[in-house]
């Protein structure tokens, strides 16, 4: 957010492609499509795929290439309107309060002013439609809110506008980016996903991770960059409960990069597991085959 | 992020790019896709028309992935889009003994490892044969009278209707939204604030207020498979009223292999419910496999969060033909993922508290949190009014 001054759009998909990839991302031809597609019919995107794929990091990089300010909405079972669209800031009202009764000013205009913007909370959602074009809303893992919560975010992606009786109607002057990503713990609503670009993100193939993994962390020997998308590869192949995502490959050759091996091997790999594997049960069956796992060819 | 990108034989494409021809190939394209039962709705061809204009119509990929991210919205969608895709645009046949997913036939008579009657629940009401009931009732304990086993076609058909009216309540969590309590712990601030402004009192009174409780999610998962005959169908009825009552259930069956029942369930007509649920699954009447099928389960869904804070309900004997050491681990790792694991064993019969000595149940016992039986239509009953507390 150290940059808000809006750029131009992409104007095609190469471009934004390569815009993408200086901010260290990576988007295969189908996502760059949709993205595309979505910025320039002003529809939301909605990204659903495994964990760690990189759904939440494609709104930061929008973000970063539009120098926009990226605004997230973190989505929980039991989000309701006052997490995600405004409140009140009632402790600071009631002080208020008191100041004027002390003052004995009661007229119209100074109860009006308690519901002045001063006193209004603003959360993400608000603070998106505020921001309009200058804003990449982030809806992160909309599967995780209630249905209600769903049919509430239907009606603002439809509008961009908010009512908030003691205000009155807010309307965003230009639409924000929205970016929205779930891990499919429960299907969406039809309706949603109808208003919405739909993109599914699967694990990327091996010369696509190797080259995110240069790209993102590029003083690393290439033998070793091989050697462990390689590996991370195979694991996935292993029928794991929770098989790694890039994030895990990133987080792996970091933990490779600080214990400052050159090579991948059944030791340094053992000692190094756990940045990649995060479920006891698969950490068993990983370290009874480690060396399949990291065998060269 | 990457996505394995579709290598599209390059074919003759001059047919897409005539101006006059674009629309009416891209809207036909939206036509093809639904006559194989994708919902394309018109908005969506629009959008896809709107989409492939802001691209170049010349390129086979541009086509594609617009298409691909306009008109498809679930992932399972993917592989009947890339069909029409290849059959429309670029003209490759389909491949050979493809059928199209519309319901499969309910395999009949399907063998199993015991001889049972034919109760699948696809049958209309009152096609269960009484000859063959007969046999059946002989074999289970005649002292439990009208076991589902040992019921008419009426009477089952009379259950049934019953059954549609058990009033269920699922069990409850506590939720992060507050409603007001005159005993809850919290001071409910925001209402004072309003009370003082209103009153213009600087002092108003203390309101408090509790957490709400809602809902919890419960997952059922039923066993349908050779021994489980007689009660199958039953158990699938009782899943439909639960669905019917509730609005967190999500229903799998299992024999060898796990189904996801929960959208065919969501029929308004019982009969085209049982009918649709019983053509998702493919395995009745057959094997068990209660270790890999909920090891499925948990890969599949449990991973994702469908059972966290869920009550699950597992409806089997636990006569498993698979690894007890499986089904060990897979109810260890269940009994994490979720609230609470509740198992209904119909062996149990009235002798609730008394855990039937099948191999399945001696694996599965330590992490089971409550046993029921739910061999006939009060043990059901029971359950459902226990539900509240026991979840």
């Amino acid at each position: 957010m150290s940059d808000t001054t809006p750029t131009t759009s992409p104007t095609s998909v190469p471009e934004l492609q390569d815009r993408l990839r200086a901010e260290g991302y990576l988007a295969g031809r189908g996502l760059a499509t949709a993205t595309f597609i979505g910025l320039r019919l002003g529809r939301p995107i909605l990204l659903e795929g495994e964990v760690g794929v990189g759904k939440t990091e494609l709104a930061k990089c929008l973000a970063k290439i539009h120098g926009r300010e990226l605004i997230r909405l973190q989505c929980y079972e039991g989000i309701d309107t006052q997490q995600a669209l405004y409140e009140w800031d009632y402790a600071r009202q009631m002080l208020h309060v008191r100041a004027l009764s002390e003052r004995e000013l009661n007229d119209a205009e100074t109860t009006a002013g308690l519901y002045g913007t001063d006193f209004l909370l603003e959360r993400p959602l608000l603070q998106a439609i505020r921001s309009g074009g200058k804003a990449v809303l982030l809806i992160d893992e909309i599967d995780r809110a209630d249905d209600e919560f769903e049919a509430f975010l239907l009606e603002l992606l439809s509008d961009f506008q908010i009512t908030i009786p003691e205000v009155g109607t807010i309307t965003a002057t230009e639409r924000p980016i929205v970016v929205l990503t779930s891990n499919r713990t429960r299907e969406l609503h039809d309706a949603l996903k109808r208003r919405c670009l739909y993109h599914w993100i699967g694990f990327p193939t091996i010369a696509e991770e190797l080259d995110i993994v240069r790209l993102r962390v590029p003083d690393i020997t290439e033998a070793l960059v091989e050697q462990v998308v390689k590996a991370v590869h195979r694991l996935r192949d292993m029928d794991l409960a929770k098989p790694p995502g890039i994030a895990e490959t990133l987080d792996w050759v970091d933990a490779l990069g600080v214990v400052g091996t050159e090579q991948l091997d059944t030791e340094t790999a053992a000692d190094t597991l756990g940045s990649v594997i995060k479920d006891r049960d698969d950490l068993e069956l990983v370290h009874a085959e480690l060396d399949q796992v990291v065998a060269d060819g | 992020m990457p996505n394995s990108t579709k290598s599209l034989p390059m074919a003759d494409t001059s047919e897409i790019t005539r101006p006059e021809h674009i629309v009416d190939r891209l809207v036909g394209f939206g036509h093809a896709l639904r006559d194989r039962g994708l919902p394309v709705g018109s908005d969506d061809v629009l959008t896809f028309c709107a989409a492939v204009a802001e691209l170049s119509p010349g390129d086979p990929n541009d086509v594609y992935w617009s298409g691909r991210t306009t008109l498809v919205h679930r992932r399972d969608h993917l592989p009947v889009y890339d069909e029409v895709f290849r059959t429309y645009f670029l003209h490759v046949p389909p491949p050979k003994g493809d059928t199209p997913n519309e319901e499969r036939p309910v395999p009949q008579g399907a063998t199993g490892t015991l001889d049972v009657p034919d109760s699948e629940p696809g049958d209309e009401p009152g096609d269960e044969q009484p000859l063959i009931l007969g046999l059946q009732a002989s074999s289970v304990d005649i002292k439990r009278e009208k076991r589902f086993a040992a019921c008419s076609p009426e009477e089952l058909a009379h259950l049934r209707r019953i059954m549609a009216r058990i009033r269920l309540e699922p069990p409850t969590r506590r939720t992060r939204r507050r409603a007001t309590d005159p005993r809850g712990p919290v001071i409910d601030i925001r209402r004072m604030a309003r009370d003082a402004m209103r009153l213009s009192d600087s002092s108003p009174a203390l309101h408090r207020m509790d957490r709400k409780h809602r809902a919890r999610p419960l997952v059922l998962i039923l066993d349908v498979s050779g021994s489980m005959a007689d009660h199958s169908r039953n158990l699938l009825q009782f899943a439909y009223s639960m669905r019917r009552a509730a609005q967190k259930v999500e229903v799998f069956c299992f024999g060898t292999r796990l189904t996801r029942i929960t959208a065919a369930l969501d029929r308004r007509s019982p009969d085209d419910a049982m009918r649709l649920a019983a053509a998702r699954v493919l395995d009745w009447d057959g094997g068990t496999r209660i270790g890999e099928s909920l090891d499925h389960f948990i890969r599949t869904w449990g991973r994702r969060g469908l059972s966290r804070g869920a009550t699950i309900v597992i409806c089997s004997d636990g006569l498993d033909r698979g690894s007890p050491a499986l089904l060990a681990d897979s109810m260890e790792r269940l009994q994490r993922l979720s609230h609470r694991i509740i198992w209904m064993n119909p062996l149990i019969g009235n002798n609730v508290g008394e855990s039937p000595n099948t191999l399945g149940m001696l694996a599965a016992g330590p992490f089971i949190d409550e046993l029921a039986s739910g061999h006939d239509l009060a043990s059901l009953e029971r359950f459902a009014t226990r539900l509240p507390d026991i979840g």
